[in-house]
């Protein structure tokens, strides 16, 4: 696994691959987990709990834990790693991490295959996103597979880096419902507490909750807000309070820790999104898991997480979110929602041991197809586009002589092999876990 | 697995269904028949038509003529072919017209407008008075302002400076709305032009024709851009008109041909390219482009 992005940030993406790779390690595969460093302390190569094995490359990060797109730098690094971990297939995530980019660049030189999976929507209409999917396009043209987490995020994806639709799969992310267990105890029908745990950003449509919150407030005296999470709107939310005077109907919590968050959602009953755009929308889902009921906009790839009868859609305007806050509130009050129903029908649906069987499916079915040889993807490269494609294949054949060069500057036999296995049985014997 | 085989309907005739929560017979990289279903191809985009764009283009082409009629101006007050006394004339006589047209137009504009016309208009007449007395008391130090500049280091700076102002000028469009905020590039536009006006006066011969010089170009380049924007808002014809007249007096400039020729490109060629380049318009929109919403008064943040 090859990611920019991983632990000690927090996020969706750094989660997914935790997790992914704690349950391909419990069906007996090795994994490991190549990010950038964090320095001062967070350096050199580390283990993680369940046997995942992270090496820190020493690369400087550019903005938001991205490092800078240098095509060729990683590839020292990378051929020893592959080399002394003995990998077959490596796995990189997320569509603007360089550093996955980069082992897609470089594995056929190792005979290894590559699968990618993307996360995150994007547009066709501004400057970046322009820029990105071309380098998407680019630097996804000769990947073996690519998986994405909705279907709409496959649509996208497809569209974006010129895929076949047959290489790319849907696996959806999962959640670990055992830490989304709803309170024991009802909570009190007289009043509602609706919550909100969202980015308090443009895009997370921090103006719809701004309009609605008051009139909600307004509409419905026993129901009270308590809002989580931080961003650059939070000014406008406390503003929306002091004008409507609600600070005692409307609890602003500031920046809540992933690992509050499920105390956080045991308070309410209900669970309101009011995204603009959302690939796969993990937050509803833990929402729904706790036994919220959830009130969303109808974006993205929110309609495929959760069958209709779990959760409320609204149209991205003040007024229909109102309409369906109106209709889930008045469904809530009358107790047609039983929260550890909705908990168990989340358990079965969304569980990371599925997640890893169904990438390994895509593993095995990347495996058992031949790999195109260094004329096809030069080839391949060219077809990019009249511009493009030169630029490319000259990355493509210069990669391959500095390979070359490493071959003879750092022999295979200098190489220290690691062939000692983590093994999770003998460490339980001695009595560690 | 059966994860080749790209089958219509699952095992018990299931058919497939656009959701992650079920898990389905089918292979995950199954292309359901429905595959990009909410894709459209320009769906907001409203193909141009050939006259409202040249009457656009005319908007640009009148404020090319009038930088053009600026340089003729200069040419002959240098080869002394023009008497400045008859500039200095000839401008205050179009100011006072140009302010007799502006009321004429308010007045048919809207009737019913408050703030005071009589104020506005004393305003207007002492600070167009303070300008003129300005000017004339500074016309001496403009004079030999650039005098050990080279004459070549002056037309480089000078084109320069109305690249900038043509480049920068707010060619908007605007109804009539009192309340208007000056945008920063239209600022820096008409900075451009007065400054290309300084360096250019400093080159003449005697006080009063860069007195004049500069006059012409406080309204040549401040107060005809305010005029051009009242023009838009005019039947087409008068447009064209402006237009017509202003591309007349420009061919009076040093090297006619050329002006006639960048004229004719910006009316006529650059609203063909447009045209033409539409065939090339390809936008993409889907259910994953973020949702504008809606319903609500935007609050202004901060």
């Amino acid at each position: 696994m090859i990611s920019d992005f991983f632990h000690p940030e927090v996020g969706g993406v750094e989660n997914h691959i935790y997790m992914l790779g704690a349950s391909l390690i419990r069906r007996g595969h090795k994994v490991i987990v190549i990010t950038h460093s964090h320095p001062p302390d967070r350096v050199g190569v580390r283990w993680l709990v369940p046997g995942l094995k992270v090496y820190h490359i020493p690369f400087p990060t550019l903005v938001s834990s991205a490092t800078l797109p240098n095509f060729l730098t990683f590839l020292p690094y990378f051929r020893t790693i592959v080399l002394r971990e003995r990998i077959t297939l490596i796995h990189s995530h997320a569509s603007l991490s360089s550093l996955g980019h980069e082992g897609i660049l470089h594995a056929h030189l190792l005979g290894v295959r590559t699968v990618f999976t993307d996360h995150s929507l994007f547009g066709f209409d501004d400057a970046a996103s322009i820029l990105t999917n071309k380098l998407l396009e680019g630097m996804l043209r000769n990947v073996d597979a690519a998986i994405c987490v909705s279907y709409i995020g496959r649509e996208n994806t497809v569209l974006r880096a010129n895929l076949p639709p047959k290489s790319v799969y849907v696996i959806p992310n999962a959640i670990v419902a055992d830490n989304f267990r709803p309170a024991h105890s009802r909570p009190h029908t007289d009043t509602i507490t609706i919550i909100v745990i969202s980015r308090l950003a443009y895009r997370k449509g921090v103006d719809l909750l701004v309009a609605t919150a008051p009139r909600i407030c307004a509409a419905f005296p026993d129901v009270r807000f308590v809002v989580g999470g931080d961003g650059p709107k939070m000014a406008d939310l406390l503003q929306m309070r002091e004008t409507h005077f609600l600070q005692d109907r409307i609890t602003v919590l500031g920046p809540v820790v992933h690992r509050d968050v499920p105390s956080v959602l045991r308070q309410g009953s209900i669970f309101l999104n009011t995204s603009l755009t959302e690939a796969f929308g993990i937050a509803i889902l833990e929402a729904a898991c706790a036994g919220l009921h959830v009130v969303s906009t109808r974006v993205g790839g929110v309609p495929e997480i959760l069958p209709e009868d779990m959760i409320s859609f609204a149209a991205p305007t003040a007024d229909d979110v109102f309409r369906a806050m109106s209709e889930a509130i008045a469904l809530v009050a009358q107790g047609g929602h039983d929260p550890h129903r909705a908990h168990q029908r989340i358990r079965g649906f969304y569980d990371w041991t599925r997640v890893a069987e169904r990438t390994e499916v895509v593993y095995r079915n990347v495996l058992a197809t031949p790999p195109y040889s260094l004329w096809t993807r030069i080839e391949r490269t060219m077809g990019l586009g009249p511009f493009v494609g030169p630029i490319y294949t000259v990355i493509l054949i210069v990669d391959c002589l500095f390979f070359a060069l490493l071959e003879r500057w750092m022999p295979r036999e200098n190489i220290d092999y690691v062939d000692v296995k983590w093994d999770a049985t003998r460490f339980e014997t001695v009595g560690f876990l | 697995m059966a994860t080749t085989e790209p089958d219509r309907t699952g095992e018990d005739g299931h058919e497939w269904e656009r959701v992650l929560w079920r898990l389905q017979p089918f292979p995950d990289n199954y292309v359901p028949p429905t595959f990009l279903a909410g894709l459209s191809k320009n769906p907001n985009v409203l193909p141009y038509r050939c006259w409202p764009l040249m009457l656009g283009a005319c908007t640009i082409s009148q404020h090319l003529s009038v930088i053009f009629v600026f340089l003729a101006v200069f040419t002959h007050l240098l080869n002394h072919t023009l008497d400045p006394r008859l500039l200095v004339v000839l401008s205050s006589a179009t100011f006072v017209v140009g302010c007799i047209i502006w009321e004429t137009m308010e007045h048919f504009g809207r009737d019913a407008a408050g703030n005071a016309p009589s104020d506005r208009r004393a305003r207007t007449v002492k600070a167009s008075l303070l300008i003129f007395l300005a000017l004339i008391a500074l016309a001496p130090i403009l004079r030999t302002l650039t005098a050990p500049t080279s004459a070549d280091s002056i037309s480089a700076l000078t084109t320069a400076l109305f690249l900038v102002h043509a480049a920068l000028a707010d060619y908007s469009y605007y109804a009539a709305s009192p309340v208007r905020r000056e945008r920063l590039t239209s600022v820096l536009s008409i900075n451009a032009a007065i400054s290309a006006a300084v360096v250019l006066a400093s080159r003449l011969h005697d006080d009063l024709a860069v007195f004049g010089l500069m006059l012409f170009s406080v309204e040549a380049f401040a107060l005809f851009p305010i005029f051009r924007r009242r023009i838009q808002s005019m039947p087409a014809p008068v447009q064209t008109l402006v237009t017509l007249l202003l591309g007349l007096a420009a061919l009076a400039a040093p090297l006619p041909i050329l002006c006639a020729a960048v004229l004719i490109s910006v009316t006529f060629g650059a609203p063909a390219v447009l045209m033409w380049a539409q065939q090339y318009k390809y936008e993409i929109r889907g259910p994953w482009d973020a949702a504008t919403p809606r319903g609500f008064e935007r609050v202004e943040s901060g």
